[in-house]
């Protein structure tokens, strides 16, 4: 079609139909927004919202996702997968391993490629990483027009926070390529991020939020600042040793050995039944996520030989536990380098498909004090499905900038207007106490919150009322650690030798120190008079940090008139 | 906390300090609520004329 080259140039806004794409290693999926702004993942043709990002070419025919997967036993040579990572890369930067049992990876020019028989005859092509990309992105836009009935021409693409802008117009090109505009590549854990605060049931809050990419191949990490809805990233991290990979080598390594006991044969040396092993494995673990008990069964695994066998939930999570505690390591590692304290952190959303796994959201239940929401299937009800979280976050992005010019969404997102100040302390102001001196800290502008910033909070006034100070402070948050006194002796007689062995064993577990978050006091901004408040009445104190630091407070009493307003110069 | 004996202000505010050093960081642009604050970035609105509109 000729118009298919022509979209991949801008199209007006009011001609887009944008559509969210996660684009992964593994998985890809795609998710549209109806007309009542409720993003909704889509299913492809065969039936599946994760779409296996594999291409696989039999007598010149096109197979993708979960029908490309099945090739991989009989067709390795000509299938590819786990592409993702090696678009916009030099090819001495990537590492090949996953495709060891696919298509290899190869220098071509400045690039990579894949040499394939993808047409009919036995003639071999050599497909560039970026045509590759671009005809899975042919397909998932097929399915995604097939689904609303008109032609999806643009896209919001979710890509790591580690991508290079190299990587970025790779993936930009190949998907422009496919005749989707690219409208916006956005972070992964944002999107994820953004699906659950689309959701009408949650409010605007500033929190700190820790959002776990488990994948298959790798696994990311984000603490993210959420301030009044705005987001800044404050630390990442990525891992490769840890991830979806890694839980389906335990279970093909554990089936391999009791193969082996009854057969002797190890189904590992021979390509065709590793790959076998290998998918089995794979849905033995999604479904130990859903049940307690698992079958394995491969038909003809090594030399003609059937297997099959069992596997509980428990003796599962006994031979991952390595992986699992690496998953733990990393979430930990990256709330410190975030500059916090695990009991800083409010939520914790579990992302990608690996996050499925019950017993990673209990682990995150155990590291995260209680009042942290751990957002999980397994632990939360109403949480959304972990895989699609990506495609929707992106699908309500699509939505909100379909209608901007190209134009308008480049300087919107350009580094001028995403580069701001963020408060270093929080802003509160200390609250009525016992001790006309000393107040309680009250947080009313969270640190890390990006300037201009206003926010608004009600304070009470004494009991009798009367005149008030407000005073403005800026303030610290810390972690106190307290050892919790030692138990008194319970009664004086030390006469029966058990109760010594007691009070033993009880100080062996003393030292578990109790530690929690409180306010350190800073620099004292300012203070304002409130005069002859009415008994049991409100205060409303504004304060409006602008660009540059300067701050004006606004104090009075509710339902008063006036009030009290004052301006602090920028530093 | 409760106005000591004698305290006067200007107006009854008092300025005593100033904010400490902020970091340059970047926000996300994603989401509603950021391409509300790019709007009145690329307008050069503040809170208050924002809401006026």
């Amino acid at each position: 079609m000729a118009a298919e080259g022509a979209s991949a140039t801008a199209s007006a806004p009011g001609e887009r139909i944008a559509i969210g794409i996660s684009f992964g290693n593994s998985n890809s999926s795609i998710a549209i927004t109806s007309v009542d702004d409720k993003a909704e993942v889509i299913a492809n043709e065969d039936g599946d919202r994760q779409i296996p990002s594999i291409l696989s070419y039999v007598d010149g025919e096109e197979y993708n996702g979960q029908q490309a997967k099945q090739q991989l036993i009989r067709n390795s040579n000509n299938t590819v997968a786990y592409f993702r990572d090696f678009l916009g890369q030099d090819f001495k930067s990537i590492d090949p391993t996953h495709c060891h049992a696919s298509a290899h990876p190869q220098e071509h020019e400045s690039t990579i490629a894949f040499t394939i028989q993808d047409k009919e005859g036995d003639e071999k092509s050599t497909v560039t990483i970026s045509e590759i990309a671009t005809r899975q992105f042919r397909r998932l836009k097929q399915s995604a027009t097939d689904f609303s009935g008109k032609e999806v021409n643009s896209a919001v693409i979710t890509i790591p926070t580690n991508f290079n802008e190299k990587q970025k117009a790779a993936l930009t090109k190949s998907a422009s390529d496919a005749g989707l505009e690219v409208l916006q590549l956005i972070h992964e854990p944002i999107a994820a991020l953004l699906a659950y605060d689309a959701r009408p049931e949650s409010k605007v809050e500033d929190k700190n939020v820790v959002v776990a990419d488990l994948g298959g191949t790798r696994s990311d990490v984000a603490v993210i600042a959420s301030r009044g809805g705005m987001y800044t990233i404050l630390a990442t991290a990525h891992d490769y040793e840890y991830a979806g990979v890694h839980l389906d080598k335990v279970l093909q390594d554990h089936f391999a050995k009791e193969f082996i006991k009854w057969n002797s044969i190890d189904p590992r040396e021979n390509a065709r039944s590793l790959a076998k092993l290998k998918l089995e494995a794979e849905a033995t673990k999604k479904a130990l996520s859903i049940g307690t008990n698992a079958n394995f069964s491969v038909e003809s695994l090594a030399e003609g030989i059937d297997f099959a066998s069992t596997i509980n939930r428990l003796r599962y999570e006994t031979i991952a536990r390595k992986v699992f505690d690496g998953f733990n390591r990393l979430i930990e590692g990256v709330v410190k380098k975030a500059g916090l304290d695990v009991l800083e952190i409010d939520e914790v959303i579990l992302s990608g498909g690996t996050s499925h796994t019950p017993k990673i959201a209990s682990n995150m239940r155990s590291i995260f004090p209680e009042t942290t929401t751990v957002l999980a299937p397994s632990t939360t009800p109403t949480a959304i499905n972990p895989s699609e979280l990506q495609a929707r976050g992106a699908a309500l992005q699509a939505s909100l900038i379909q209608e901007y010019e190209s134009e308008d969404i480049e300087q919107s997102t350009h580094p001028a207007v995403t580069t701001v100040k963020h408060l270093t302390n929080a802003i509160g102001v200390l609250a009525i106490s016992g001790d006309p001196k000393q107040g309680i800290f009250t947080p009313v502008i969270s640190a890390e919150t990006a300037v201009p910033a206003r926010r608004t909070i009600h304070i009470s006034v004494p009991k009798e009322g009367g005149d008030v100070l407000v005073k403005i402070v800026e303030g610290g948050s810390h972690i106190k650690v307290s050892k919790p006194d030692p138990k008194p002796k319970t009664n004086g007689n030390k006469d029966s030798d058990d109760s010594d062995e007691d009070s033993e064993e009880d100080s062996d577990d003393e030292p578990e120190e109790q530690r929690e978050r409180v306010w350190k006091v800073g620099n004292v901004l300012a203070e304002a008079a409130i005069r002859d408040t009415k008994k049991g009445s409100k205060i409303e104190v504004m304060i409006n940090v602008a660009n540059d630091l300067g701050v004006t407070i606004t104090a009075r009493e509710v339902g008063a008139k006036g009030g009290v307003r004052g301006n602090l110069s920028p530093p | 906390p409760v106005l000591p004996e004698g305290w006067a202000g200007e107006k009854d505010f008092k300025t005593t300090g100033r904010l400490s050093a902020a970091t340059q960081r970047s926000i996300e642009p994603v989401g509603p609520h950021f391409l509300a604050h790019a709007r009145r970035a690329r307008h050069k609105r503040t809170f208050s004329e924002d809401d006026r509109i």
